[in-house]
């Protein structure tokens, strides 16, 4: 797994990250586990997701779950088929403010993503590297960059838990920039 | 073959008396010097792997004399010379005069008390008895089997009869041997708004609706030999709609003419099934949780106001959340009652899952797995990779295998 440095992120990878950063934001105005992420798809954003979880007692509802849905209806509607809408995944990117978890990151291998940014890590429950690897191991694979502004990802969690997570018999998320 | 359930571990079975052990780099320190010398191992080289490892072995010479001994690093490969440690250590053993020597500590961490005392001959480590204690593990009565068989057998039946097989799930609260929700794979039949309102709750929902299931020129495809485990060979069967033992099968996906439903390559039966009881939840308590579940549908109404019967739909469900809350304040056990997501609720599942739908159950808080078949593709549950063995998740659930007999399928279905 690659790790960047801040220097080292082109302004576009920084400018879809603040996007995720943005529907982080949304989650934690609305008491959701702030997690927020974007898809793009030849340099424009063409889908987002935040956490839902509280919402919806789904504790699937993860960001990435969200947008894949926007995604998946949207091509649809747009008449695209099976294979065509195989090909898009295979061009488009995930950034994401969090390290994508075993289940996140099984569904982007099935989906066959090329590749996903990330800010921080995630060693409770992470797939892309922290417990379990599959975003080299099943399927495809995806190329996996973290670290990018993982400072601004992790405050916004420890917002979060400061504030209290009603929903959870006892607070725990991984809090951890990746090293 | 008749029904059983074996429990699978969150490890492979392993021989007590040779724990699996790795070597490490050890050296004798000065009792005086553990606690700067551990600080700094433990900074410059944490024992990722072997965290159930004790850094420091104490052990009591002749005479009452107790001498301290600190795992220094991993010994790699054959190579058992100094030159192979890596340079900040060797830093450290010149510092403090060090003379390191090879010792022997245990790959795993114990899962019993008497594997721990035979592991701790090689090395002292840590043993965290589990905290839980789910029912099943050291085995069912009569009576809990059959109810396990029973649940199964639905489960089964889910998977659809005809050529091309599905995976199937049915969440159940063992504790009123209750159907929370059921499912199959909806990968090629996803409508995508459930509607909660005309949910039927507490009873056997009727499996998936086919509209947009797939041609049966492309079902005819693939027999895996693999699988044969379990299912009579006579049948010609083809389990390539299983999403969890094809999960990249979907870009095959053929449309039909005039398809009223969407695919979509992640609807797993687990997944579907996960959906259906946090929707049943929000049905049958749509006031609890907290008061930010009210904020959310005051948003929706003002947002998504389109037509009049929606409006009316949600000013419904704005007025139940109303009488909810305060039936809530009344009488608070009310709110007792409902179990926090699945806690406390076991899922059925013909295949083993995958890693996505396998570690949606981590999320949702699922109790018990029960699967019939293996999955030598993708299953996350013993076959590739093995979540209830995942010691830094925050939730870990048991998991059965059932057998089946082997005319099981042929009877569900006729």
């Amino acid at each position: 797994m690659a790790l960047c440095e801040e220097e080292n992120n082109s302004d576009s990878t920084l400018a879809f990250m603040k996007l995720a950063i943005e529907q982080a934001n949304d989650a934690l105005n609305n008491l959701e586990v702030p997690i927020g992420c974007v898809f793009v798809l030849d340099g424009k954003v063409i889908s987002s997701g935040r956490n839902r979880t509280t919402e919806t007692r789904n504790a699937t509802r993860h960001a990435e779950m969200e947008a894949i849905d926007e995604l998946l209806k949207n091509w649809q509607d747009n008449g695209l088929s099976a294979m065509e809408i195989s090909g898009k995944f295979f061009k488009c990117d995930l950034y994401v403010t969090c390290e994508p978890c075993i289940m996140c990151a099984s569904a982007l291998a099935i989906l066959g993503i090329r590749s996903v940014f990330y800010g921080c890590g995630n060693d409770r429950f992470g797939g892309c590297g922290s417990i379990l690897s599959l975003h080299s191991s099943q399927g495809k694979g995806f190329e996996c960059t973290g670290g990018i502004m993982a400072s601004e990802a992790v405050s916004l969690l420890r917002r979060f838990y400061e504030q209290g997570n009603a929903n959870a018999p006892k607070p725990h998320r991984p809090l951890q920039i990746s090293k | 073959m008749k029904w059983a359930i074996i429990h699978i571990p969150e490890k492979p079975q392993i021989s007590i008396t040779e724990p699996p052990s790795v070597d490490v780099f050890a050296a004798v320190i000065e009792p005086k010097l553990a606690n700067t010398l551990v600080r700094r191992l433990n900074k410059i080289c944490p024992l990722e792997n072997l965290t159930h490892v004790k850094r420091v072995r104490r052990s009591s010479l002749e005479g009452g004399k107790i001498q301290l001994s600190v795992v220094l690093c991993l010994s790699h490969g054959e190579v058992e010379q100094l030159e192979s440690i890596q340079s900040d250590i060797l830093e450290l053993v010149h510092a403090y005069q060090l003379s390191p020597f090879i010792a022997k500590v245990a790959k795993y961490a114990a899962s019993s008390n008497e594997e721990w005392k035979e592991q701790c001959k090689l090395w002292p480590t840590s043993y965290h008895p589990p905290t839980y204690n789910i029912d099943g593990i050291t085995g069912f009565s009569e009576e809990d089997s059959q109810t396990i068989f029973n649940f199964m057998k639905l489960a089964l039946k889910l998977t659809k009869s005809g050529p091309q097989l599905e995976n199937a799930a049915v969440i159940v609260d063992p504790s009123v041997r209750q159907i929370i929700s059921s499912a199959s794979d909806q990968t090629h039949s996803w409508h995508s708004l459930i509607d909660t309102t005309s949910m039927e709750t507490g009873c056997i929902k009727q499996p998936a609706v086919f509209t947009c299931s797939q041609p049966d020129a492309n079902a005819a495809a693939v027999r895996d030999t693999l699988l044969s485990d379990g299912v009579s060979d006579e049948n010609k069967r083809s389990y390539t709609g299983v999403s969890c033992l094809y999960p990249r099968k979907w870009m095959e996906h053929q449309q039909n003419t005039g398809n009223t439903c969407y695919f979509h390559p992640l609807r797993h039966a687990a997944l579907v099934a996960v959906e259906l009881a946090a929707a049943r939840d929000k049905h049958l308590f749509p006031g609890s949780g907290n008061m930010l579940d009210c904020s959310f549908q005051e948003n929706r109404l003002t947002s998504s106001m389109n037509s009049p019967a929606k409006k009316q739909k949600l000013n419904l469900s704005k007025d139940e959340d109303d009488l909810d809350l305060k039936a809530c304040s009344h009488d608070s056990c009310f709110e007792t009652e409902r179990p926090y997501l699945c806690t406390g609720f076991d899922i059925y599942l013909v295949w083993e899952p995958c890693a996505m739908c396998a570690m949606a159950l981590v999320h949702q808080r699922i109790r018990r797995i029960f699967f019939a078949f293996p999955n030598p593709n993708f299953g996350a549950l013993g076959s590739v990779q093995r979540l209830q063995g995942e010691r830094s998740l925050n939730h870990h659930y048991a998991v059965f295998r059932v057998l089946l007999p082997e005319d099981v399928f042929d009877n569900v279905h006729s």
